[in-house]
């Protein structure tokens, strides 16, 4: 019996107040993020989107723990993140960035081995996260031999496989087409529900954010601020048949006229 | 597709050789050439067959290869810690890679002399040339195998808590080993070259010696008997790294 | 960080810098007795006997530079043919290419005996052994550059009613050069390799030959100053297709792929 649904422990994290600077102040420094406060509740699914350089990438890193705020602090679970704590969040990036001399297999194992656990352990869990994502029969395929799609789901599988309480995702549909897109969208949402931990999940595309979202982040860019969190009430499970209806055009439109006229304070044009 | 096999194995390079010995035999039984100048591949097959059965054609290639392996293995750890040092640097490696390019495309040659003057025309002045002649090619290899070590492969390791120990064994050797056994194929044919040349130029043993003696004396059979032991060793040990580098960059061809 | 680069000298200043030192010190050390002066000798010695002997350095000079010109055209132009040829023919492609990789491993020079022993101790064997010598990698060179070009380029250009000519003259020989220059710095680079090698070994004239010469007799000096006369050729040539290169640089836009 597969150990997924509901046991993994979810974490709510915390964005206290981040800013981040770029540069040094005599050479004109780039205020990328400017006093980001939110509060993202345990097992969510949180998305973040906004125009190019709104700092949504940024805001993720430092989730990670890999890059760290000039102010601010982010916690994770209660932990504040000042440098990557594996097995509290997984990250997935938009290229899958597998190693190509791994197969599938040792590719979502990658992380349990870094932590020294032995190889039979690794495989079982490797195992069940890959038949998690659909890719139970390509344990052993090379990643050159796989689709776009099913390089995606591995690095899913492998962001999954320490069982995190976040999983963080950086645009990871992007650089796929829009038909592997949209099964990319209901697999993760079907995945979500099984594993239930708390996802944030940075995007460009708003009709992907109104779908998979319980909450949206609408930032602006120039410098990178918080606008609004729109709270996403269509009824779960979502389906494609969803996005024909009113609610779902006025939740886009509402998100399209946040990014295209930017109010408050400290907004450059 | 019957028609793709078949260009394979026509262009396959072993035809060529075969189609080349074929044509050289038939001209030189045809008396196209003066037999002096042109001797037969048959008879250059028997002078090769004698030679080889001769202790000073051994002692001479015992000589070579003890050069090619000295230079060899001083040339290439040594040129891997300066590539090292230079990929892992911005500033050095700045400064440094263009001067290395340009050391890179002189004649190494003209500095034979000075290799004469300092150490000899013994063993260790071919080993000190063959050093020179390979430390470039390692270092700029490997550098370049350094620096293409993807970035995002780091990333993804830094992201699971990698410490730099394991992000070394577990990023960098597997992505640049097919790149190194590359370096270590270029690294063996500058060497060997170098080594050749500097027994060409200058020398009392080893193969180049018998070469260039031969070639005075204008004893073509077996200075193309010569030509025959040196490519053969230097195509055998190419073609064994080539099936190395093959193996394990299987990934690498379909990036 | 180290103190220079805190200090603020760019990679560029620091080299020429070091390159000054080097200057210095070739100039210094043996001037101190710290090496022997037949091994290094001062650098100003070295270009004093170039004057000194202007007329037998010119003379030489023109030989080897002449040797050097006719290989480059030759070993340059079959190499750039040939490569385009076999980059284009797609059967031809794969079982060339690692054919004359596998060659590549064979030091050439041992050839060289047997065309000394076959055209003479004159420029003729100089010439075909150098040519050979730029040929292979001229051919690899020019066989991976021709496959970079984006086909896509001449696909547009018929599009819009382009004719054979035109298409030749205006995308495809543009979109080719950056390939050819490769081919011909490569190529043209071993060229110089080929003849002062060859040069060196069996010769009655050249640099190379006056390299041997002078050093059988003990001049360092005069070495020195045939080894400063190839350095000159190896930076000129570098220069100029550094700069044919930086004058085409806006085609290398037509290739597609890196």
């Amino acid at each position: 019996m597969i150990e997924t649904a509901r046991t993994t422990r979810a974490a709510g994290i915390e964005v206290r107040g981040v800013s981040m600077r770029y540069g040094n102040a005599e050479a004109g420094a780039t205020l990328a993020l400017k006093d980001v406060s939110l509060s993202i509740a345990p097992g969510s699914f949180f998305v973040l989107v906004g125009p190019s350089g709104c700092g949504k990438s940024s805001l993720l890193m430092m989730m990670t723990g890999l890059l760290q705020p000039t102010s601010g602090q982010i916690l994770c679970g209660g932990q504040a993140m000042d440098k990557p704590y594996p097995d509290r969040a997984g990250v997935v990036f938009q290229e899958a960035n597998l190693y190509p001399w791994l197969t599938a297999q040792k590719n979502v194992e990658f992380p349990l081995m870094l932590k020294g656990i032995p190889q039979e352990e690794r495989s079982r869990r490797a195992i069940e996260a890959l038949d998690l994502v659909g890719l139970a029969g390509f344990a052993q395929r090379h990643p050159h031999e796989l689709s776009g799609g099913m390089k995606q789901r591995v690095s899913i599988a492998r962001g999954l496989v320490q069982q995190p309480a976040v999983l963080l995702m950086d645009e990871p549909f992007a650089a796929l087409d829009e038909q592997t897109r949209l099964t990319m969208g209901d697999e993760l949402l079907r995945i979500w529900e099984r594993t239930g931990q708390t996802i944030v999940f940075v995007t460009h595309s708003l009709t992907e954010a109104v779908y998979l979202a319980d909450e949206i982040a609408v930032m602006s860019a120039r410098p990178g601020q918080l606008m609004e969190i729109v709270a996403v009430d269509l009824p779960r499970p979502r389906s494609l048949e969803m996005m024909g209806t009113p609610e779902y055009a006025g939740l886009r439109n509402r998100i399209w006229q946040l990014i295209r006229n930017p109010a408050g304070p400290g907004h450059e044009h | 597709m019957k028609t793709s096999r078949w260009s394979a194995a026509l262009l396959h390079p072993i035809t060529f050789f075969a189609a080349a010995i074929a044509v050289w035999e038939a001209a030189a039984r045809a008396g196209v050439v003066d037999p002096i100048l042109l001797p037969s591949a048959s008879q250059v097959a028997q002078v090769l067959a004698q030679l080889l059965g001769q202790a000073g054609t051994w002692e001479a290639i015992g000589v070579t290869a003890l050069e090619t392996l000295g230079a060899f293995l001083i040339a290439v750890p040594a040129g891997m810690l300066i590539g090292w040092f230079l990929a892992e640097n911005r500033y050095w490696g700045a400064v440094f890679k263009p001067l290395f390019y340009f050391l890179f495309s002189i004649p190494k040659s003209i500095f034979l002399p000075m290799f004469i003057l300092a150490v000899g025309i013994g063993l260790e002045q071919k080993i000190a040339f063959g050093v020179f002649s390979t430390i470039f090619i390692v270092v700029m290899s490997i550098s370049t195998a350094i620096e293409s070590v993807s970035g995002r492969h780091r990333l993804v390791a830094e992201c699971y808590g990698a410490s730099r120990r394991q992000i070394a064994l577990h990023v960098f050797l597997p992505s640049m080993l097919p790149a190194i056994l590359e370096t270590l194929r270029l690294a063996m044919v500058f060497n060997f070259t170098g080594i050749i040349l500097a027994e060409m130029y200058v020398s009392r043993a080893g193969i180049g010696h018998l070469l260039e003696r031969w070639g005075q004396n204008y004893m073509l059979p077996q200075l193309m008997a010569g030509v025959v032991i040196v490519s053969c060793a230097a195509i055998v040990f190419n073609e064994s790294l080539r099936a190395l580098e093959n193996k394990f960059g299987h990934w690498r061809a379909s990036r | 960080m180290s103190t220079e680069a805190a200090a603020g000298l760019s990679p560029a200043a620091t080299r020429r810098l070091i390159l000054l030192l080097i200057l210095l010190a070739w100039e210094a050390a043996p001037r101190l007795g710290w090496v022997p002066s037949l091994f290094l000798p001062p650098l100003s010695q070295a270009v004093a006997a170039v004057h000194a002997d202007r007329m037998a350095y010119a003379q030489n000079l023109a030989v080897t530079l002449g040797e050097v010109a006719v290989s480059m055209v030759l070993a340059c132009g079959s190499g750039i043919a040939l490569g385009a040829v076999i980059g284009s023919v797609r059967v031809l492609r794969k079982p060339m290419t690692s054919l004359f990789s596998s060659l590549y491993a064979i030091p050439l020079v041992i050839l060289y005996p047997l065309m000394a022993a076959w055209l003479g101790i004159g420029p003729e064997s100089k010439i075909a052994f150098a040519s050979l010598y730029g040929v292979i990698p001229a051919i690899l060179a020019s066989a991976a550059g021709i496959q970079s070009i984006d086909p896509h380029l001449a696909v547009t250009a018929r599009s819009m009613g382009a004719t054979l000519r035109q298409r030749l003259v205006h995308v495809i020989l543009p979109a080719a050069i950056p390939s050819v220059l490769s081919a011909v710095r490569i190529g043209g680079a071993l060229a110089i390799v080929g003849v002062v090698v060859a040069e060196m070994l069996t010769s009655t004239a050249g640099l190379g030959f006056l390299i041997t010469s002078y050093r059988t007799v003990l001049d360092s000096p005069r070495v020195f100053g045939a080894i400063l006369c190839v350095l000159a050729i190896v930076l000129i040539f570098d220069a100029v297709v550094r700069w044919l290169e930086r004058r085409t640089a806006g085609w290398s836009a037509a290739i597609g792929r890196k």
